[in-house]
């Protein structure tokens, strides 16, 4: 579709990031202070590891809807955990989330199901697990455990756990997926999955692959959270599932699936952030920020779709007139 | 969306058969559900609880049955019905409120269309009716909260009550509504040019645009039937309980999807029947009512739901492939 070289590509896209913080850098001194920045970076890391994961399954052609479920369930699990001490909690909670979205990827290859159908049944599952493991009500860390949290709240400037968390995942899944050939199938089979089978590309492993990290990441996303908090509610993490697939969207990862990549989906995740952030602190209301995002995931999508419409459009034009001049 | 694994496959048609054969197996594990729950549980088969039953079913059915249009064309789901519905039922109450039932009537149903086609256009545009109804579905629910100012917005008409409470031979509207919509909608996929080109444009999509189908159109209005449908519920819901707030029908997206999927219609559209999804939403209705007159937990029943969908879906993507 677009035939951009990804490196101008990923400029364009960084300078509408850098377009959007200076618009509201003007208006708000919150963005340039260290505080500011601060609370900038933490609350992109929720989204962010969410995106991450996400980004992956749609580079691969496919998509999983379950992770606001799953992050939901990976916190009621971090809680019950927080006994065996707090890291972990949310290393062995992320991990059996892998393992939980792994099944899911085995399932969905093995079946080879629309994972768009499929993940449709386990959000409603997971969520059902949250709500049943909890039994409906907001788990909590004992009280005399609290203090053992603390150091997840701690700052050193504008960088927190969580925003480290957030950069060193990113950085480890960018190498990852650019050196590792397990991620270079990801992207294969999400450019063309007949012409990927077809170059001898195995096409399970990948989406195995691409669902276990997803699921891992919301379950480390999940967990996190809930254990900064000291409290998770089963009905959590709903709406994320929208900011990360807008933010995977402005960061340049195809609907279609094979393009994409993790420096795209960060560029993505701060235009997102900037701007939610900056309307919500310029005083909108708290649903005003769900407003923004699904008016600016319609814009992007019709923009993209019309872009390539018209890119298809123009193509045939051109051809009809070369064969044209030819007769 | 992305050439997913189902069509690079490239799987072998099926007959009809098979969806005659879905549609029995639903209708079966209702009656054997009913059985089930008529032995064990003594309070289920009385007639006040086989219209509470009724009455559950007709509101995610009426709604999953327009739903159903979506999917036969082709189009998977929309994931923005709830929103709209709270969307339209807002709507509805400040028209209502201002200028009366008949021209909240008329609003709603234009605003409904508009919103379908509008939809329409996105999904066409994109290729992938998840993402772009799950957008819109954002928008909506917050133009819901915008037009009611968050806060509870009452109507007070004697006609609008009659609507929301009334039980015609016993039976609540809501489930004189489903029951006949559910007939209309066979008729129209059935019996009428456009069901054959909705059945057609989710079949082979190809072959629809090389016989001259105007997919897109196709798209779209099988997008405005169904928030004719979420305008509909919304409209007996303000009617029933009097008021319109912007956050109803939180989360019930999955409750009409998990009816279309129970129901087996064929996600990738151009087989089934709108009857399976109703039949779909009342299969639920029944598992969800005998679940908690066992005193199931809310998590246990959602658990339960998730995992009848997961099993329904994947036992007749199987019964696709092996046919």
């Amino acid at each position: 579709m677009n035939r951009l070289d990804p490196r101008r590509d990923l400029a364009v896209r960084f300078a509408f990031m850098l377009l959007v913080y200076a618009a509201f850098a003007l208006k708000l001194p919150a963005y340039y202070s260290v505080a500011g920045i601060a609370s900038l970076l933490d609350g992109a890391f929720l989204t962010g590891i969410i995106a991450l994961g996400v980004g992956l399954t749609m580079i691969a052609g496919e998509m999983d809807l379950s992770v606001g479920s799953m992050a939901a369930l990976a916190g009621i699990v971090s809680i019950k955990l927080a006994a065996i001490g707090i890291i972990p909690a949310i290393c062995l909670t992320a991990l059996l989330a892998a393992l939980v979205g792994a099944l899911q990827g085995w399932c969905i290859a093995w079946l080879r199901i629309n994972s768009l159908i499929f993940t449709v049944g386990t959000l409603i599952a997971f969520r059902g697990l949250a709500l049943l493991l909890s039994g409906e009500q907001t788990a909590n860390i004992p009280l005399d455990e609290l203090e053992s949290i603390d150091f997840l709240d701690v700052h050193w400037g504008f960088l927190s756990p969580l925003s480290l968390t957030l950069f060193a995942v990113a950085l480890l899944l960018g190498l990852l997926a650019t050196t590792t050939i397990w991620c270079r199938e990801i992207f294969a089979i999400g450019g063309g999955r007949a012409e990927a089978r077809a170059a001898g590309v195995p096409t399970r492993r990948p989406i195995v692959l691409a669902f276990a990290l997803s699921g891992g990441l919301a379950g480390l996303a999940g967990a996190f959270l809930s254990l900064e908090a000291g409290s998770a509610t089963p009905l959590g993490y709903e709406a994320v599932l929208l900011d990360a697939v807008t933010a995977c969207l402005i960061g340049g990862v195809a609907l279609q699936g094979g393009r994409g990549s993790v420096l795209g989906i960060l560029v993505g995740l701060f235009t997102l952030r900037f701007l939610v952030s900056g309307i919500a602190s310029l005083g909108a209301p708290f649903w005003a920020q769900s407003l923004a995002s699904g008016a600016l995931l319609i814009t992007l999508i019709l923009a993209e779709g019309g872009y390539s419409a018209w890119a298809r459009r123009r193509a045939f034009s051109r051809r009809l007139s070369v064969d044209g001049s030819r007769t | 969306m992305a050439p997913t694994s189902a069509s690079a496959a490239g799987r072998r048609p099926f007959g009809r058969g098979t969806w005659r054969f879905a549609g029995l197996s639903v209708a079966a594990a209702s009656l054997l559900l009913m059985a089930v729950a008529g032995l064990s549980t003594p309070s289920f088969l009385t007639v006040g609880n086989g219209l509470v039953i009724v009455r559950a079913a007709s509101m995610t059915g009426i709604v999953a049955v327009a739903m159903s249009f979506v999917t036969l064309s082709g189009n998977l789901f929309a994931l923005s019905a709830s929103a709209l519905g709270a969307f339209l039922a807002v709507v509805f109450a400040l028209v209502t409120a201002a200028a009366g039932l008949g021209a909240g009537l008329g609003a709603v149903l234009v605003v409904a269309v508009a919103a379908g086609a509008l939809q329409g256009v996105a999904v066409n545009l994109t290729g992938n009716p998840i993402i772009a109804t799950l957008a819109f579905g954002a928008v909506f629910r917050g133009l819901a909260s915008v037009l009611s100012g968050n806060g509870v917005l009452r109507i007070n008409d004697a006609a609008a009550t009659w609507i929301g409470t009334a039980r015609p031979l016993g039976i609540p509207t809501q489930s004189w509504a489903f029951v006949i919509l559910a007939a209309l909608a066979w008729l129209t996929v059935r019996k009428t040019s456009l069901g054959r080109r909705i059945l057609l444009s989710g079949a082979n999509r190809e072959a629809a645009v090389a016989s001259g189908l105007r997919v897109a159109a196709v798209t779209g209005t099988a997008l405005a039937i169904l928030s004719v449908g979420a305008a509909i519920v919304a409209v007996f819901t303000v009617c029933q309980f009097s008021e319109a707030r912007a956050n109803l029908f939180n989360g019930y997206d999955f409750d009409y999807i998990a009816a279309v999927l129970v129901g087996g219609i064929a996600l990738r559209g151009g087989q089934g029947s709108p009857l399976q999804a109703a039949l779909g939403a009342v299969l639920i209705a029944l598992l969800e009512n005998l679940m908690l007159l066992n005193g199931f937990s809310a998590g246990l029943r959602m658990t339960i739901v998730g995992a009848v969908v997961v099993g329904a879906t994947s036992a007749f993507h199987l019964l696709q492939d092996k046919t």
